[in-house]
């Protein structure tokens, strides 16, 4: 039995990301299960999901605890070391980022492969919807699900013209992922930072969730305060000469002030993690 | 022709729904129950459920009194809900059952305390004297969804149906089902007939629709609803044996699904979707020649007291889990066991365990545990206390 456990955040498509690969392997003539695992589910807050590949019908309804495969749907949980916790030995953790495998802090008796899923979803999807931009790099890593097999998947759950889209986003990782490397550091840190699950608030940091974030024109703004009124997360201050700033960690990078700012004085930039 | 689909529960009862040619449904969407109300409206809008009708209720109470009365002249109702869904809905459902009206409702557990799946929910229902089944798998709710419907209809009955499975772990979960032929649905499953009157032709029985009495005996019609619940053995195993002629499906006698207790010293029981958890534990305490058998209880209401009665003569111990729990009474499976067994002259050794309450994860490792501790518990011909917390 293959286990696989998937780390994304809401509106990533994690969820239907484990029932494409339970459907592809069903198409493949294998049973599958994929078990999708949220608390309160919102947009931008981390999320895991399940899948079991077997040649048997798969009984056991427990989360998988120790995977075969670990695929991270986000950039910034990919420089997180949760994501390469309790695999079995030699188990393989495909990470969503623009650097190279070897260049990911994760340790443990593991190997890592990465692909720029993110960037390869805003080129054919135009959004930063990861799914099926994974998807494709993880046929390549496991041979028990063909690319076929996720393409006619796809297609399942997105008919037509969005099926087309994110077959060529599939397509493009299972080209575009990088080879295999065993991680050099066997022993993982005894103290990992854990990833924010909590909820928005006063107290809470959210910053990790944005893919986007704002950047303010000040030049542009005319000072009318809409994108102030209209921030549902009131991650927007009002500084002294009149004009918007972002508190990092309240703001989603939603987008909704570039939305509304009447004189488009505010971009949407996409944020760059750092090693 | 069969045909396959990667489904998740939710789906498979909305696709049960329409192989049964359901006329009406009725519902109040609530968390995990939802998307059964979604793929609902799906296939009232697409127009694929001729003669079907989906009444999006302002609440889970007028949801029951409307396919209660869906039922009553005639329709074939399905209504579903979940944890304080299924409690607000608690009133009109005794009548229904009073009132002899066949349908089904899915019960997606959530616990009456958490989001989180138990099956608090379905249990604290006892007295509304409905049919209540359990189920583990898509596949199992799809078949068991139709099966329903065959055994509430049946004139020895005349009880609605409750199919209870797991929020979350179930609802949401996909995994291969598969679909029977409308045919051979419509083949197993005839349109429902109505009697004449759906309360006993009796003109002694002055009985209201909600199975209140008018005149004459107000004992009369908790008697015909007794016998109705007890009939409902007889025809449960009936129908599961059709099914698994038409299907090849085959879900042990209904009642029960026993799982390698051939041959084993002590058996474990288990309802629901933790039941394939336990059956992969089995499989592990084989392997280390620990003769650990499963026995998945289905139906809890009416509860298999046959089935166990014939289990317990073979056996020195078991192992009950129970996923609910009535604070100071204990788990409801474990009291029926030890009520059963207590008619027979075979008295194994009973332990209670109690756990995955509030959505708790009950592991195979759990069941692993589970199985040895049944094993010393037959050694020593003494179990711990109830409940043993999992």
């Amino acid at each position: 039995m293959i286990e696989i456990r998937l780390h994304g955040r809401g509106g990533q498509g994690a969820v239907t990301a484990s029932r494409i690969i339970a459907a592809a392997a069903f198409e493949d003539g294998l049973y599958s299960q994929a078990i999708p695992m949220y608390g309160t589910e919102r947009r931008g807050a981390p999320l895991t999901a399940y899948v079991r590949i077997d040649n048997v019908r798969v009984r056991e309804r427990e989360l998988v605890h120790t995977p075969d495969y670990s695929i991270c749907f986000d950039e910034f949980i990919s420089m997180n070391q949760t994501i390469a916790n309790s695999m079995k030995p030699g188990g393989i953790v495909l990470a969503n980022s623009k650097f190279k495998p070897e260049e990911l802090p994760l340790a443990g008796d593991i190997k890592i492969a990465c692909v720029d899923a993110t960037g390869i979803a805003i080129k054919h999807l135009g959004r930063p919807i990861t799914n099926t931009a994974i998807l494709g790099a993880f046929c390549k890593l496991c041979p028990e699900v063909s690319l076929k097999g996720v393409e006619k998947a796809i297609y399942k759950y997105f008919p037509g013209r969005v099926g087309d889209m994110n077959v060529a986003a599939a397509r493009a990782s299972y080209e575009q992922v990088t080879d295999l490397i065993t991680a050099k550091n066997k022993e993982p840190p005894k103290q990992v930072e854990e990833i924010v699950s909590g909820g928005y608030g006063a107290l809470k940091d959210v910053s990790g969730w944005r893919v986007f974030e704002p950047v303010i024109d000040e030049e542009k703004c005319i000072g009318c305060k809409t994108c102030w009124i209209y921030c549902p997360e009131a991650a927007l201050e009002w500084t002294a000469n009149n004009k918007p700033a972002m508190i990092s960690r309240a703001c989603k990078g939603c987008g909704v002030c570039a939305n509304e700012c009447p004189v488009k004085a505010i971009e949407m930039v996409r944020v760059q993690v750092k090693k | 022709m069969v045909d396959y689909e990667v489904m998740v529960g939710n789906k498979a009862c909305a696709v049960a729904c329409k192989l049964a040619r359901v006329n009406v449904a009725a519902a109040f969407p609530i968390t995990p129950q939802t998307s059964i109300t979604e793929y609902l409206s799906e296939l009232y809008a697409s127009g694929e459920m001729p003669g079907f009708e989906f009444v999006n209720c302002e609440g889970e109470l007028p949801a029951q009194v409307i396919v209660n009365n869906a039922a009553l002249v005639g329709a074939r109702a399905f209504t579903c809900t979940a944890g304080p869904g299924l409690q607000y809905m608690h009133h009109p459902m005794a009548s229904t059952a009073g009132g002899r009206c066949p349908l089904v409702m899915a019960v997606v557990h959530r616990g009456i305390k958490s989001m989180q799946p138990d099956h608090s929910d379905l249990m604290s229902q006892q007295w509304t004297g409905w049919i209540h089944l359990y189920v583990e798998n898509a596949q199992e709710i799809l078949d068991t969804i139709i099966m329903g419907y065959k055994i509430g209809e049946d004139a020895r009955v005349r009880l609605p149906v409750a199919v209870g499975y797991d929020g979350y772990v179930l609802s949401y979960t996909a995994e291969p089902v598969e679909i029977p032929p409308q045919e051979m649905v419509d083949k197993f499953l005839p349109p429902y007939k109505p009697p004449r009157s759906l309360i006993y032709d009796d003109p002694e029985a002055s009985i209201g629709r909600g199975g209140g009495f008018r005149s004459g005996d107000p004992n009369y019609a908790w008697m015909m609803h007794n016998e109705g619940a007890l009939n409902a053995e007889e025809v449960i195993k009936e129908v599961f044996a059709e099914w698994a002629k038409l299907t090849g499906r085959k879900y042990g006698t209904g009642m029960v699904e026993e799982y390698k207790t051939e041959g084993a010293d002590v058996v474990i029981t288990a309802m629901g979707t933790v039941a394939g958890s336990a059956a992969a534990a089995i499989d592990k305490l084989w392997k280390d020649g620990k003769k650990v058998g499963l026995v998945k209880i289905r139906s809890f209401l009416p509860f298999p007291r046959a089935d166990f009665q014939r289990i317990a003569k073979n056996v020195q111990a078991i192992g009950v889990f129970d996923r609910s729990l009535q604070p100071g009474m204990g788990g409801p499976s474990y009291r029926e066991i030890k009520n059963t067994l207590y008619d027979s002259n075979v008295h194994p050794v009973v332990a209670g365990f109690v756990g995955g309450l509030s959505g708790k994860e009950v592991t195979v490792k759990n069941f692993v545990d589970l199985g040895e501790k049944t094993l010393e518990y037959a050694k020593a011909k003494k179990a711990d206390a109830h409940p043993i917390w999992v």
